[in-house]
């Protein structure tokens, strides 16, 4: 850039001393000729102060701002500037002044005053836009630490699938609701909500129209419950929370709409579902109420409303689960209770009609119970047969059995074959062949004093292996009996390949025998079984025969056997057999 | 990781930030006692240190007016610090008026400074990114706004990549920025350079810097003039900055004082 026009040649050489002495001093945002322009101009101003009368201090000011102002702004900058005004600015200039000397010194005060000024006025400005700065960058920072904190907390206590609130906040909220002060004598309620069938879902249209439907549930029920809290537990379970209750009937609407919503088919993906859920309800006081208890209740009532078929609501039954804990607690015990011999079988005798001898007995599994006395198979049976125990409990029964009906031989006359019955899981089971070879080995028992009752519902399966392992041990002459037959399943194409020796007619036929009206169809149909029976070459037990009268109609229509009272009831093997001997 | 990466800055002016010292080297006051502390270590260890800020700062200057010169009225600086004296802005925008800037650092606190000097400004933008993704600078909705990429665009990488470790691959994120930019597009590039010094003054200047959250990396010209892949070096190719078209040739004079090396290349095509 040209130096400014009109720069007369003396105050150029000045000015171009001056700006070679502030070089370098700072930053100088121009060029060298846009320097050298300036302080020319500036160069101009000294000397007219120089030689205006009256002397004006604040042109020196002036030079002094407008250094700084141009950015010559260090303290370098004013020492030079100084230094070159004091030793050259006359000389260069020719300038002839009275008292210049005088003049010179206080030109030079103006212009270091007016620099000072102005430098520690620019230090302040900058000092505080820079803590502005860094304060603005505080705040925004922690704006953004507290939107992600945010976001961060949303991210823990929801659920990312559904956009509902997951376990972490709902359990949050359920204590909140028990604690909350003052609040002990009002009422809380909790549906824990699970669908029925889901699994079936995502096994045969998978897990990505599962999702989608789980969305469309949560949505459903976000949008139904209003106010009240949903939230998802995980999985296909969902969660009601009901803060304020005015009683069960509230939660039994909740739960109403609740499968309501459900209930409407989805259409996700193109696949119309038709989706059903089951409640379990639990309604109660807030004061004596923790969460962890109420959850527990939700979830064993929601097993209730599954037990009893799903699309339904169950609401909570101290009693029913004191009886469940306790089921439990005794199911839990059958391992070590067989390991401490606590259990031991009587027998029911199985006498024919014809002749009136023993035939057979049946074996009766007891528990001999260290605290609750003796225990009958019906208060632990079943829930060993839920839990899997049924097959370790059958196993020893079978065993027992055998070992005890091989010594019956010894008094000479017909031992009676043992009846022993086998749970659906035993015979399922691989291995059960086997395990009765071992069993007739060991013992000596001759097969054909061996009876295995099993029930209908076994035959309900179309696995192949039950019913072959069957027919090897019927090979072996073990007899194999149906037990209850008559009230289940009843379906007698089994019967076609089933090695079948025998039909237990339940005991509700023979019950029948006892009153003439219903009497009359009751021994029909016992009639038709046994002539079906005898038909297909089997032999027929009636079960459950209680009176003199019963024996002698079911000895009338030529059933071949039977158990009850009337012929004695279980005991122990040594007072059965004084009967044979 | 340990924090997402939606998680924010922290301000600490009790640590050295590298803008803050850069802004005390030019002589201004935008600084705090740490930054003040950290680049008096650093004049003692390397005394040249303020000439090479301003020489960096020169360098900068005519580069712009070049570019300027050249048409450019795009320009990105990137890793731009604290706005003091001379910012390409002024210089642009006092040439043309229409010139537009953005001005990207990675220092939230030069950000929100940046951002009080361009109240008002149309043409003017900072936005906080950081060097080594140029992918979030290119993407950034405010670069998007205010620059066409479809046309020449100056990228000015100032006395910055220094500050880019070779881990972080400085060529590839320079190749990210020319893959986005059109023909006729410039690189403005200039760092701390190794050449020439000895081997105690590097290591005094590293053991500075790792007081700060950018550790220094410099480079040799022959590294420098590598990054330049795909542009075509403008006369006199990689140079003490005080040598790349000095206003006076006296100002060219001890140049490798000035510690930095830069260059201006072309994108052809």
């Amino acid at each position: 850039m040209a130096e400014s026009p009109g720069a007369t040649p003396y105050p150029g050489t000045f000015a171009r001393a001056w700006a070679k002495a502030v070089s370098g001093t700072s930053y100088l945002p121009m060029t060298q000729a846009q320097l050298e322009s300036l302080l020319d101009r500036l160069t101009g101003q000294l000397a007219g102060a120089l030689l205006t009368e009256p002397f004006d201090l604040r042109a020196g000011h002036r030079v002094g701002a407008e250094l700084v102002a141009a950015h010559i702004a260090s303290a370098e900058g004013l020492g030079r500037t100084v230094e070159v005004i004091q030793l050259r600015l006359v000389r260069d200039l020719g300038l002839v002044a009275e008292d210049v000397e005088d003049r010179m010194a206080r030109l030079l005060a103006a212009v270091a005053t007016g620099y000072a000024r102005a430098l520690r006025d620019r230090t302040l400005d900058e000092q505080e836009s820079i803590r502005r700065a860094a304060m603005r960058a505080r705040t925004q920072a922690e704006r953004a630490l507290r939107a992600s904190e945010a976001r961060f907390r949303h991210q823990a206590t929801h659920d990312p699938l559904t956009g509902l609130p997951n376990r972490t906040l709902f359990t949050e909220r359920l204590a909140a609701a028990l604690n909350e002060p003052g609040r002990g004598a009002q009422r809380v309620g909790v549906c824990f909500l699970d669908l029925d069938r889901f699994k079936v879902v995502n096994d045969t249209l998978g897990h990505q129209i599962g999702d989608l439907l789980l969305a469309i549930v949560a949505e459903r029920l976000r949008k139904a419950m209003g106010e009240h809290l949903v939230a998802r537990l995980g999985g296909d379970e969902f969660v009601i929370l009901v803060e304020r209750t005015g009683g069960t009937d509230d939660m039994v609407a909740v739960a109403e709409t609740a499968l309501a919503a459900v209930r409407t088919p989805a259409l996700v993906d193109g696949h119309e579902l038709q989706i059903s859920a089951s409640i379990g309800i639990v309604e109660r006081q807030v004061a004596g109420a923790n969460p962890t208890d109420l959850m527990r209740a939700a979830d064993s009532t929601l097993h209730w409303a599954k037990s009893a078929g799903g699309a339904r609501w169950a609401l909570y039954d101290a009693e029913r689960n004191q009886r469940e804990l306790a089921r439990y607690a005794l199911s839990a015990a059958i391992p070590a209770a067989l390991e401490r011999g606590e259990f031991y079988l009587d027998y029911q005798p199985l006498t024919s009609l014809r002749d009136g001898s023993l035939v057979g007995v049946e074996a009766l599994v007891r528990w001999r119970h260290p605290e609750l006395g003796v225990l009958r198979p019906d208060s632990f049976i079943g829930l060993a047969e839920e839990t899997g125990l049924i097959v370790q409990l059958g196993g020893w029964v079978l065993a027992e059995a055998c070992r005890e009906a091989e010594a019956w031989s010894a008094g000479g006359a017909a031992a009676p074959f043992v009846s022993v019955n086998l749970a659906v899981r035993q015979v399922h089971r691989p291995g059960l062949v086997q395990e009765v070879r071992a069993l007739l080995r060991q013992t000596g028992l001759p097969p054909e004093r061996l009876q295995l009752e099993i029930t209908e519902s076994t035959m309900m399966s179309t696995a192949e292996e039950p019913v072959r392992a069957l027919r090897v041990l019927a090979d072996l002459g073990v007899r194999i009996a149906i037990d209850d037959f008559g009230t289940g399943y009843s379906n007698l194409a089994y019967l076609r390949d089933l090695p079948v020796t025998e039909l237990k007619v339940a005991g509700e036929f023979v019950a029948g025998l006892r009153s003439p009206s219903v009497g009359r169809t009751d021994e029909r149909i016992l009639a038709s079984l046994v002539s079906l029976a005898h038909a297909l070459d089997l032999t027929v037990t009636a079960e459950g025969v209680e009176t003199a009268g019963q024996a002698e109609r079911l000895r009338a229509i030529g059933c071949d056997a039977a158990q009850g009272w009337h012929f004695g009831r279980p005991a122990p093997a040594d007072r059965i057999l004084a009967r044979i001997r | 990781m340990q924090r997402p990466d939606w998680a924010p800055d922290t301000i600490d002016i009790e640590r050295p930030s590298v803008a803050r010292m850069y802004d005390y080297y030019l002589g201004g006051s935008h600084n705090f006692a740490a930054d003040r502390a950290a680049a008096q270590a650093m004049v003692a260890a390397v005394p040249e240190a303020p000439l090479m800020a301003q020489a960096n700062r020169a360098f900068l200057r005519r580069a712009v007016h070049h570019l300027a010169d050249a048409g450019i009225r795009q320009f990105l600086d990137i890793g731009s610090g604290i706005p003091t004296v001379g910012n390409v802005h002024e210089i642009a925008q006092q040439l043309d008026p229409q010139s537009r800037v953005v001005y990207v650092d990675v220092d939230p606190v030069a950000v929100a400074h940046s951002r009080e000097i361009l109240a008002g400004n149309e043409q003017a933008v900072v936005v906080q990114e950081d060097l080594r993704n140029p992918e979030a600078i290119l993407a950034h909705p405010d670069v998007r706004k205010l620059l066409d990429l479809s046309q020449p665009v100056a990228v000015m990488v100032v006395a910055v990549l220094h500050f880019v470790s070779d881990d972080d691959r400085p060529a590839e994120l320079l190749r990210t920025l020319r893959d986005a930019l059109a023909p006729g597009s410039f690189l403005v590039l200039s760092q701390a350079s190794d050449d020439g010094r000895s081997e105690d003054e590097r290591a005094e200047a590293e053991r500075v810097y790792r007081r700060t959250d950018n550790p220094l990396s410099v480079r040799s010209r022959a590294e420098l003039t590598a990054l330049f892949d795909g542009f075509e070096l403008l006369d006199p190719g990689v140079v003490w900055v005080p040598q790349w078209r000095p206003d006076t040739p006296e100002s060219a004079e001890d140049a490798e004082r000035a510690v930095f090396m830069g260059g201006v290349g072309r994108l052809g095509g």
